[in-house]
């Protein structure tokens, strides 16, 4: 348990424990999608939707059901269920009521349900004891976080098209150096949070 | 891919029983198109865990157990399971086995589990193991499923303990826990252990592996 | 297409009954093993803060049967006291160990805090769970951290109970240490934790006598 406040926790998920650089999760997609801006923002967006969504779905499902029956150790499937599920709703009901929306963000639904972040999210939250607004706030935060991680990534990658790379540092390795600075970058912002 | 079946079998021993395909399965699995050199996929934990030695092996191991459950059940149940649930039958597949090793990890190697902490349980997003069973399990019979499993597993761990060997060595200095490099004359390098030093080790080791291997005739994404 | 779909959902209800009795067996089978990990990992928490030898490479089982020979538990109404008997001596009480447990900035924070007889001089700390940040805060589970504590006193020089984590290294008073750069909210909640065991340590002894 923890008393910091979900604010806190919201702004430390962004920048200071950002979810993907310094938890490592959510990388498949992160090194797939990160080559244009205008997809990077499409995923991000979409990938902190659902994160939010879920953190939040879990948190019920966990002190609701599964504690109370004894079922703590099936949490992974539940969660991951949940996840899909919830994914496949969210891609129905999108396709129903917003072609448009639809055709800009459907194509990355599928890729979020594997996203170890979402699932990460949730079993951090478990893990750390948080309370019901310390999810969300943590659940939105991480997918801020993600967002902005993957949203400078692509920047730089577009940036990195016009570089002479060598030939087997293409592609993938250059990228993971280049987020190794950017991990460094975020380190700096590791002594900022403080309550007054 | 299916479709490069030599027409003699390259003889193992096992008389043909993959139908002329084990080696090659092997040798894809392993190295063509090792799952995180060169398919890039399974990240997310090759570079939590690999801040040791003892740790990267270990979730090697536990990737090898998984997928080779996984890619059995999901192989053999591949004509009884319905289309439109298939993706979350694999999950359910893939989640019992890591959720087995969890177990088996909490209750046999207690340090090691709160080591690798949640991402025992990530081993369930792992792009890999859903990657194979969808790909490979899903149409292939299960003795090939299988040796795919394995040769993927393997060519993961081998990576993993080559990060997890540069990142532990040059992070502290040890290996195993072992002091190797003297702190007389060398300051470990704590960024390697940390979160940019992950990051670094994968992009060399996928650089250097790109340069062994050599240019290839790749269709461009 | 009826057919179908029942086929479909008694497929899915198979499969996951399978799943989840398989796992259900294997969580009761490993269940003893489990605890027995986790339990012996807080008792071997307690062995360490109270200077208790016992050889390295001993297993969970093994582990709980040494604190079972060498450590009282006491409970009373507020606190559970684990006391450190040596056998060379006649049941001379060499230290006393309580546990601590409290909110920390990203996680809970437990740990076991161990005194010398007279139950005012500090005598070791150790944590065995906190989430704080690796490198920052995460250094109150390092040995230099800890072993400031090793001497000092659980009351001040007018009497006023508690220790003080003080930043700037300007540690000097019996009961203060030194707390981290950079680290300041969780050793302010440290601080905070490990005062409150200690409120409920001289609230039990001035009831003693």
């Amino acid at each position: 348990m923890t008393d910091t406040s979900a604010i806190v926790i919201l702004i430390a998920a962004i920048l200071t424990n950002n979810i993907l650089l310094t938890n490592f999760l959510g990388m498949c997609s992160f090194v797939a999608c990160s080559g244009q801006i205008a997809t990077a923002v499409g995923l991000g967006t979409a990938v902190t939707f659902v994160l939010t969504m879920t953190t939040m779905l879990n948190f019920a499902i966990y002190h609701l059901v599964l504690v109370p029956a004894g079922l703590v150790h099936l949490q992974f499937i539940v969660f991951i269920a949940v996840i899909a599920a919830f994914v496949q709703f969210v891609e129905m009901f999108v396709e129903r009521f917003s072609p448009r929306l639809y055709f800009a963000l459907g194509i990355f639904l599928p890729l979020i349900t594997v996203n170890c972040a979402i699932l990460g999210a949730s079993l951090f939250m478990v893990i750390r004891k948080y309370s019901f607004t310390q999810s969300v706030g943590f659940g939105f935060g991480a997918g801020v976080g993600w967002a902005l991680a993957i949203i400078l990534m692509a920047g730089l990658r577009q940036k990195m098209m016009y570089s002479n790379i060598p030939e087997p540092f293409r592609q993938v390795p250059i990228a993971m150096i280049v987020t190794c600075v950017l991990a460094m970058a975020f380190m700096g912002f590791a002594g900022m949070v403080s309550i007054q | 891919m299916a479709d490069k079946q030599p027409p003699t079998c390259l003889s193992c021993g096992a008389g043909g029983l993959c139908g002329g395909r084990g080696l090659l399965t092997l040798k894809d699995g392993a190295w063509t198109n090792n799952p995180l050199a060169v398919q890039i996929l399974g990240i997310c934990s090759a570079l939590a865990v690999t801040n040791r030695l003892e740790n990267s092996l270990v979730m090697g191991a536990a990737l090898i157990f998984v997928c080779v459950g996984s890619n059995l059940f999901v192989s053999l149940l591949r004509k009884h399971t319905p289309h439109r649930i298939r993706m979350i039958a694999e999950v359910a597949i893939i989640a019992t086995f890591v959720i087995l090793f969890d177990q088996l990890l909490k209750a046999f190697y207690w340090d090691m589990s709160k080591q690798l902490g949640p991402y025992v349980g990530l081993i369930i997003t792992n792009c890999i193991v859903m990657g194979r069973a969808e790909a490979f399990a899903l149409q292939n019979p299960p003795l090939l499923s299988v040796i795919d499993g394995a040769a993927n597993g393997f060519g993961y761990a081998v990576v993993l303990a080559i990060i997890g060997f540069f990142r532990e060595l040059f992070g502290t200095g040890q290996i195993f826990g072992h002091v190797v490099l003297s702190s007389e004359w060398y300051t470990p390098n704590q960024l390697m252990i940390l979160a940019p030093g992950a990051f670094f080790a994968l992009g060399i080791v996928i650089a250097v592996f790109n340069a062994i291997k050599g240019p290839e005739p790749e269709e461009k994404k | 297409m009826k057919k179908g779909s029942c086929y479909t959902l008694g497929y899915a209800g198979v499969l996951g009954s399978v799943c989840a009795l398989l796992l259900t067996a294997a969580s009761s089978f490993t269940a003893p093993y489990r605890d027995a990990n986790a339990d012996a990992e807080v008792k071997r928490n307690i062995l360490d803060v109270l200077g208790v030898r016992y050889s390295p490479d001993v297993s969970s089982r093994q582990l709980l049967e040494v604190f079972e020979a060498k450590v009282k538990q006491e409970e009373s109404a507020e606190l559970t006291l684990y006391r450190y008997i040596p056998p060379e001596d006649s049941d001379e009480v060499k230290s006393v160990a309580v546990a601590f447990e409290g909110p920390g900035l990203w996680g809970p924070i437990k740990g076991f805090l161990a005194l010398e007889p007279d139950m005012k001089t500090i005598r070791g700390l150790t944590f065995y769970e906190q989430e704080e940040t690796p490198g920052l805060g995460g250094e109150i589970a390092s040995v230099w951290f800890r072993e400031q504590f090793k001497g000092r006193k659980i009351t001040g020089d007018a009497g006023k109970t508690g220790i003080v984590i003080k930043p700037g290294g300007k540690a000097s008073a019996i009961n203060e240490v030194d707390a981290i750069t950079g680290a300041t909210m969780t050793c302010d909640k440290v601080e905070a934790i490990l005062n409150d065991v200690i409120k409920k340590i001289t609230g039990s002894r001035s009831t003693d006598g």
